[in-house]
């Protein structure tokens, strides 16, 4: 038996290879329909007005979908939160909370695809209600038919908030202004790369289409730096700012909106990752963290591999690659695959991966994200959003009482101390630290920021009855 | 499309089925789902897939339930959290 947790595309991909090869499968899913947040879709989506706005790719997502259904290899657990995975000598035990109820599964052999979320940067208002991620707000179009709001700013930097700002324009909104912080100019060193994957190429100038048959300025080298609130206390304005290569604000303008919708790419979830020690690195380039993997998807610890986002922040296509690769080389270890059909399923997936490493390399590289940010916080401004903590506690915690990490900081202020564990604001309070004291963060410290022992909030009662939790 | 009714503090909200509580809140008009613990400051939907635990709400009594994350159902009845929720309105059920 093969388990597999999170079913987005990468998990989706790898339950299929390693079914269709004649491995049973455990497919893990948190959500009640599988798809991850990709292909997040409501029951029945037929009697919509607007399935065009949504229609993005998603006929692979169902027939994936469609496929695991009929594969007698391939059990499906939905609703089903794996809370904590613990490693012991022969095998690994799962905790779950399956719709409310308590559960333990015993594992030898384990995919991780538990995927990411979009990565936010505190700024003044960020915590008005108004103001969401991205994802959240395509997550609202595509799972829910609903649209964040009437008039919507789409800000932040990276590929994703085209097909973002598109889908929302397409379901009826009025898309105010889409501002990425960097300039094209930065694609012009990598144009081959685009150019040797055609289809990311198309997609891209499909969403420019959109955006043009909308009429939706489009502003680069550009950022919200602060977001307004009303009488009501919801969100009113966003202050627009054109922005240096280092991201300090210039030339300032008010813009009326009621939502916004802001990222900053995106981060990858790996707190069960975490929880079974595996060998994780972080990216030079934005310090992002990543399950190091081999040719094969194997992580450090023997019988689990790790495929999509968790490997490095790298788009749909590539979690569907690597998810193939996982499933196959994890159904040749139970002899479902013979050495001769392995080799001759992972040729061509092997050199897929390799130009798709390759574009989502460019991709960091073109969207990075300059430490300028920093000057838009004020000393109000709120950083921590559970714990309500703001940078001037911070920087207190820094220059008053002689904090020089993030760890530290976070003992003193309760930064990351709330029911996110920091997945919100942890990265970017490594940062604040970092340039706040003077003193670099460390590899260890942008590796520790996902470690939460316990992966989600928990009933009590749940604790008291989990057996063995090392 | 399939319609179904939910009560968001004592007035009616109608959902389709399959979406989140804050989905079909939000698609009535609400943004404010809570108020914070420490400076009483008004929050609403922000990561919208269950991350960022910023649109807690209470549900039939239960608090710091995630509205993104919670599907619709007939006739529960969903209250802006105040604080940490530990003292539910009374008469929530």
């Amino acid at each position: 038996m093969i388990t597999i947790i999170g079913g987005g595309p990468a998990g989706l991909a790898a339950a299929l290879a390693a079914g269709e090869s004649g491995s049973k499968v455990l497919l893990i899913d948190s959500a009640p329909r599988l798809g991850g947040q990709y292909w997040r879709h409501l029951p029945e989506n037929g009697a919509w007005g607007k399935q065009e706005a949504i229609r993005h790719d998603f006929e692979k997502g169902n027939q994936l979908r469609q496929r695991v259904a009929q594969s007698v290899n391939i059990e499906v657990l939905s609703n089903a939160h794996v809370w904590r995975a613990s490693p012991h000598d022969e095998h690994i035990t799962l905790h779950l909370l399956v719709g409310g109820v308590g559960r333990t599964i015993d594992v030898k052999n384990l995919i991780l695809s538990t995927g990411a979320y979009d990565r936010s940067l505190p700024f003044p208002g960020w915590d008005i209600p108004g103001v969401m991620t991205p994802g959240g707000a395509q997550g609202l179009l595509k799972g829910n038919y609903v649209l964040p709001g009437k008039r919507i700013v789409v800000a932040g930097t990276g590929p994703f908030l085209l097909p973002v700002a598109a889908g929302l324009a397409e379901a009826g909104a009025e898309i105010v202004a889409l501002l990425d912080a960097n300039r094209l100019t930065r694609w012009i060193p990598k144009f081959h790369i685009v150019l040797a994957n055609r289809a990311k190429l198309r997609e891209g100038l499909g969403y420019f289409q959109t955006l043009a048959k909308y009429k939706i300025r489009q502003q680069r080298g550009s950022a919200v730096i602060q977001a307004n609130a009303g009488s009501d206390g919801t969100l009113e304005s966003v202050t627009i700012a054109t922005i240096g290569r280092n991201f300090r604000a210039k030339a300032q303008e008010i813009i009326k909106c009621d939502s916004l919708a802001v990222g900053w790419g995106f981060t990858a979830d790996l707190s069960l990752a975490s929880n079974l020690n595996l060998k994780q690195d972080v990216l030079e380039e934005d310090k992002s963290v990543f399950v190091t993997v081999d040719e094969m998807q194997r992580t450090s610890m023997q019988n689990v591999f790790a495929a999509g986002e968790i490997t490095g922040i790298g788009g749909h296509q590539l979690s569907l690659t690597e998810g193939k690769i996982a499933g196959f080389a994890a159904a040749a270890q139970f002899g479902h695959l013979t050495d001769v059909e392995l080799k001759g399923k992972l040729e061509p997936l092997l050199a897929q991966r390799k130009k798709e490493r390759k574009f989502a390399s460019a991709l960091i590289s073109s969207y990075p994200v300059k430490p300028g940010w920093q000057e838009w916080l004020a000393p109000d401004t709120c950083i921590c959003r559970c714990e309500e903590v703001t940078m001037e506690q911070i920087q207190d915690s820094i220059t008053e009482l002689g904090a020089t990490d993030a760890r530290t900081v976070k003992l003193f202020t309760r930064t990351g101390m709330g029911m996110c564990q920091g997945r919100i604001c942890g990265r970017a309070v490594i940062d604040i630290v970092g340039r706040e004291s003077g003193i670099n963060p460390t590899i260890q410290d942008y590796i520790s920021a996902s470690s939460r022992p316990i992966v989600t909030p928990l009933p009590l009662g749940i604790l008291e009855h989990a057996p063995h939790i090392e | 499309m399939k319609k179904l009714t939910f009560f968001f503090d004592g007035i009616e909200v109608s959902a389709i089925p399959g979406q989140s509580i804050g989905a079909a809140l939000l698609e009535s008009g609400t943004k404010v789902l809570r108020s914070t613990r420490i400076e009483n400051k008004p929050r609403g939907m922000f990561c919208g897939i269950g991350v960022c635990f910023d649109c807690l709400v209470v549900i039939n009594g239960v608090p710091n339930q995630r509205a993104c994350l919670t599907e619709v159902a007939e006739a529960i009845q969903v209250i802006n959290q105040q604080g940490s929720g530990a003292y539910p309105i009374e008469g929530a059920s």
